[in-house]
């Protein structure tokens, strides 16, 4: 199997960037996502809204002319949602011809796509192979049928062991997230890493479920449907996926994301490293050192706007020094490398987290541990009132 | 103004608070024509948008009123508006003393009440005629004939001379406005003598300097005349003279009898002491009026900011605030667990809020305050005696000979049904009861001899809870006492914060340190770290407790690259931890600093 590996550390690494495109569509909506999706849609609205992406990119390169200079090489692009394989293959083939390849790109360029499990098939997979896509993530979150069900999920763990299958056989790259919720048991888990561990996956995100006001999740929790774990239980699962994957020779790599030595997603580490982005479609966001951006993340207004030939009315979040500062370092806490100790606040003392064994010192770095790891909203919090409170601005 | 001096009535006004004191004043304005129209607002003479919403007197407000009377003669009214507060004690004296009339307001719904007793009595030491108001009586609740028999009780007056009164309707004003002409004594004095005058208040205008408020005795001080304050020995010139309305006006002197102000130009208000005698340099009166004393501070807590930025904000609104309070007193202090912060001590606990919430409000401080303490005073093995206010900073018990600390009298009127609970909280509190007696057939006053440090911690609060707000309470410093006191240390983490050090009685060390950590656990919020929450009495763990850390507690999938949404987040959060204050590596609530309020006995 082929392996595309890691850059050096150098190369590029000033004017690469990366390209989001957010694909809205689901075939079914699952109980905890929270993200800008619809379950409503069409051919002829599935159809709009690729012209509607390719259009917003042409609007964002005349804005911002150095977006199409030849010195800024895309290095990775990455279509989520959504589902991204409800698309048509041949839209999804216009869709990158009309993005990706008006772009300028590295040769190496690493192109993924989500894809669940019930949409992917050999057919799709070749399509997309021969639209440039060379890695796919499927939204497997556990191979049992009872799990399954409990999260909302429409298909089974038949399907779902298919689909890991074909993206195996198709796929240089292949990804899978899991999460960790209801019903989970540490057996079972063990169990379907190992499984997807055999049939090739390379990269894995591991997920405690988060429950999202508004989701059908929630009001199932609320009505006692469904029934979470202890915490004890969830850390107990996050902490022997991480070491069994490792026994393996999946690393983890950040908070959620393990993955072989050099098959690490290049684009979601782009986004710890503050490496700028494009993101286009609704609820994209993009990132160009000293900005944020955020598309709106209903459809219909996004696809109003660029028929009209404007850009949708995106949300700016301009980023001052103090919130640099901040982003760096919680950004950087969340990977394995961590966070060099320069960085941190001044008068912040790492004795006492290094004692009770949330991080550890090393090569000047602060390394969160598999604890620090399950703590890290409370850390970053922590820290953050620290970055606060130093006034570096 | 050429009045005769039997012309001339100065008066005060006594009253609970929200007794309808402020209102009852607003009348009168009215209906003498002092205030008209525009300037007729609610509480006229409470300035401070502080005064006017907890409905109290801050400070003294003079005022003079012309009112033709019924006999066809020309008066003029000065009523001196008084601190209400027990805090205020020595100014209510020193304005009481200003006078030879008081109206002693009573609401009647509630009926008299601890402070109304308490000024009363002061009234009485300075031989001011008594005018008996029962206000309120538009109120449907409304009990005058229950509240005049009390007042018969209480000062001996026929049933006729109490006056009934609606402040609020102006119903019964007229009545008392004859009555005022009719009862207080005009003032004696003669105009031509070596000037005598009594300062009753000061405050301090960024023109013309620290300004007294005066009421004359004896001769005539005119504009240009050289001063002379006794206390301080201090001499000035009379750069401004005159007669208070809403504003200041000017005029050329001021004549025994009369109340008005002499603007000195002294730059600060501390000199300018109330209760002072104010005299001419060429031609000084040879003793000054009695009465004059330096109030100490009864009260002391440390002021810290929640953030050290704002260190020089709250040094100059301190300097502020004592420009116009001269019984406000701070000095700088630091504390390893607050940082830079003043330890500042003031006159009673209501005065300490006061200042708290105008330090928060006018200068918009985020603060952090240290439980209230009290003076105590140290005998030391080497046979010195020291003053200790602040409990952290009190020796090695080795050192030690004996520690006193400041006895009250406290005065508690309370309906019959609750002198139980009464008893108990005071007895719980360390109290001593002195006496007990019935006011009527439903209203009970109890005394009892209280450490200050444990009035000032929460028997106030207490009170008002086990009475249903019924009871009121008065106290008046009286000794130190020799007791069995210990320091009680907390240490978190290991180590020990200065801040929520306190002291207490050694047999209540134990209880009251089991009860704090208790109270901690529940206040300090979980963090990333396990927190330890000790109590020791020198290097003996009384007690301890843990605050576990936080369990898992991932939500941030920064999917999609959205980090923005993190970022928010952490910065939302940051705002709700203003009032957290990070000692070590753990982040403590302001209100973990007054956890000691909050325990239960």
């Amino acid at each position: 199997m082929t392996r595309i590996r890691q850059r050096g550390p150098a190369a590029g690494r000033e004017r690469a960037a990366g390209l989001y495109i957010h694909v809205p569509f689901c075939a079914s909506i699952c109980s905890y996502c929270h993200f800008a999706r619809t379950a409503e849609h069409d051919a002829g609205l599935r159809r709009r809204y690729v012209r509607a992406v390719v259009q917003e990119l042409e609007l964002r390169r005349r804005a911002c002319p150095s977006l199409g200079s030849p010195g800024r090489r895309l290095a990775t692009c990455y279509l989520g949602g959504g589902t991204p394989s409800v698309l048509e293959p041949d839209l999804m083939t216009e869709l990158l011809a009309g993005t990706l390849g008006a772009l300028p790109r590295t040769g190496d360029i690493e192109v993924t796509a989500e894809a669940n499990p019930e949409s992917l098939t050999t057919d799709l997979a070749r399509s997309w192979r021969s639209a440039g896509i060379n890695r796919v993530s499927v939204g497997i979150q556990s191979l049992d049928d009872r799990v399954l069900r409990l999260l909302g999920r429409s298909c089974d763990a038949g399907t779902a062991r298919r689909a890991l299958q074909t993206a195996c056989r198709e796929f240089p790259r292949v990804a899978a997230d899991w999460i960790l919720g209801p019903g989970m048991t540490r057996g079972r888990l063990l169990a379907e890493l190992t499984e997807a561990v055999d049939l090739g996956v390379e990269h894995f995100s591991l997920y405690l479920l988060e429950i999202h006001p508004g989701t059908g999740m929630q009001q199932a929790v609320a009505a006692g449907r469904v029934v979470l774990p202890p915490d004890s239980e969830q850390e107990a699962l996050y902490l022997a996926a991480r070491e069994h994957l490792e026994s393996f020779g999946v690393h983890q790599y950040e908070v959620a994301n393990f993955a072989r030595e050099g098959a690490e997603s290049r684009h979601n580490r782009n986004y710890w490293r503050r490496m700028p982005y494009l993101g286009l479609g609704p609820g994209a966001h993009g990132f160009y050192g000293k900005l944020r951006y955020a598309n709106p993340g209903l459809l219909q207004p996004y696809l109003r706007s660029l028929a009209a030939g404007e850009l949708p009315a995106a949300t700016l979040d301009p980023l001052d020094l103090r919130a640099r500062r901040l982003e760096r370092v919680i950004l950087a806490l969340r990977t394995v490398q961590g966070v060099p100790v320069a960085w941190l606040p001044a008068g912040f003392d790492p004795g006492p987290g290094r004692d009770q064994g949330l991080w550890r010192l090393a090569d000047g770095r602060l390394q969160l541990t598999g604890r620090g790891f399950l703590r890290i909203d409370t850390i970053e919090e922590f820290l953050a009132g620290m970055v606060e409170r130093a006034r570096c601005g | 103004m050429a009045i005769d001096l039997q012309q001339m009535r100065n008066f005060c006004i006594i009253a609970h608070i929200d007794h309808g004191k402020s209102t009852l004043a607003d009348r009168l304005l009215e209906q003498t024509g002092t205030v008209m129209g525009k300037d007729l607002q609610a509480q006229v003479l409470d300035s401070m948008d502080l005064e006017r919403e907890r409905g109290i007197t801050i400070k003294s407000h003079p005022i003079r009123m012309m009112y033709d009377g019924a006999d066809g003669r020309h008066y003029m009214l000065n009523l001196i508006d008084t601190p209400g507060h027990v805090d205020f004690h020595y100014e209510v004296s020193r304005s009481l003393a200003a006078c030879e009339g008081a109206l002693l307001v009573v609401d009647a719904v509630q009926g008299v009440q601890a402070q109304t007793i308490n000024n009363l009595y002061l009234a009485l030491e300075h031989d001011l005629a008594i005018i008996p108001v029962i206000n309120k009586i538009d109120l449907p609740a409304a009990r005058p004939d229950f509240v005049a028999e009390q007042f018969i009780d209480l000062i001996g007056c026929d049933p006729d001379e109490i006056l009934m009164v609606s402040a609020k309707t102006g119903q019964g004003v007229p009545e008392l406005l004859e009555a005022i002409v009719a009862q207080v004594p005009p003032p004696q004095g003669d105009p031509e003598a070596v000037p005598q005058g009594l300062i009753f208040d000061s405050i301090f205008d960024p023109y013309v300097g620290a300004v007294a408020y005066v009421r004359m005795f004896q001769g005539t001080i005119c504009k240009g005349d050289r001063i002379r304050l006794f206390g301080h020995d201090q001499q000035f010139e009379v750069g401004e003279i005159g007669w208070f309305r809403l504003a200041r006006m000017a005029e050329k002197s001021l004549s025994a009898g009369e109340v008005g102000y002499i603007a000195t130009g002294a730059k600060d208000v501390r000199t300018v002491r109330v209760g002072d005698t104010v005299t001419l340099v060429d031609r000084p009166c040879s003793e000054p009026l009695p009465g004059y004393t330096v109030v100490k501070p009864m009260v002391f807590s440390g002021l810290y900011p929640v953030d050290n930025d704002q260190y020089d904000g709250l040094l100059e609104a301190l300097q502020k605030l004592q420009l116009n309070d001269a019984s406000l007193t701070w000095e700088k202090e630091t504390s390893a667990a607050l940082g830079f912060g003043f330890r500042c001590g003031f006159l009673g606990l209501l005065h300490m809020e006061i200042i708290q919430e105008r330090l928060e409000r006018e200068y918009d401080l985020n603060l952090i305050a240290t439980l209230p303490n009290v003076e105590y005073e140290l005998l030391l093995k080497t046979g010195e005696t020291v003053l200790v206010e602040n409990p952290a900073l009190l020796p090695d018990e080795r050192e030690i000979q004996e520690i006193r600390e400041p006895i009250v009298l406290a005065e508690v009127i309370t309906p019959k049904e609750f002198v139980g609970p009464v008893i108990q909280i005071s007895l719980e509190r360390r109290g001593v009861q002195r006496k007990m007696e019935y006011l009527d057939i439903e209203r009970v006053k109890l005394d009892f001899d209280i450490p200050l440090s444990e009035l000032v911690v929460d028997y106030y609060d207490k009170l008002k809870s086990v009475t249903k707000g019924y009871a009121s309470l008065d106290y008046e410093y009286d000794r130190h006492q020799v007791d069995d006191l210990v320091r009680l240390n907390i240490l978190i983490n290991g180590d020990e914060v200065d801040a929520l050090t306190c002291i207490v009685h050694r047999e209540n060390a134990y209880s009251w340190g089991l009860k704090l950590c208790q109270k901690l656990k529940e206040l300090i919020p979980r963090q990333m770290y396990a927190v330890a929450i000790q109590a020791a009495v020198g290097t003996r763990v009384l007690a301890r407790t843990t605050v576990k850390p936080y369990r898992k507690n991932v939500t941030a999938k920064c999917y999609g690259g959205d980090i923005t949404r993190k970022r928010k987040l952490l910065e939302k959060q940051k705002e709700g931890k203003k009032r957290m204050k990070q000692v070590g590596s753990v982040e403590i609530p302001q209100e973990a600093f007054l956890a000691v309020l909050k325990v239960e006995r």
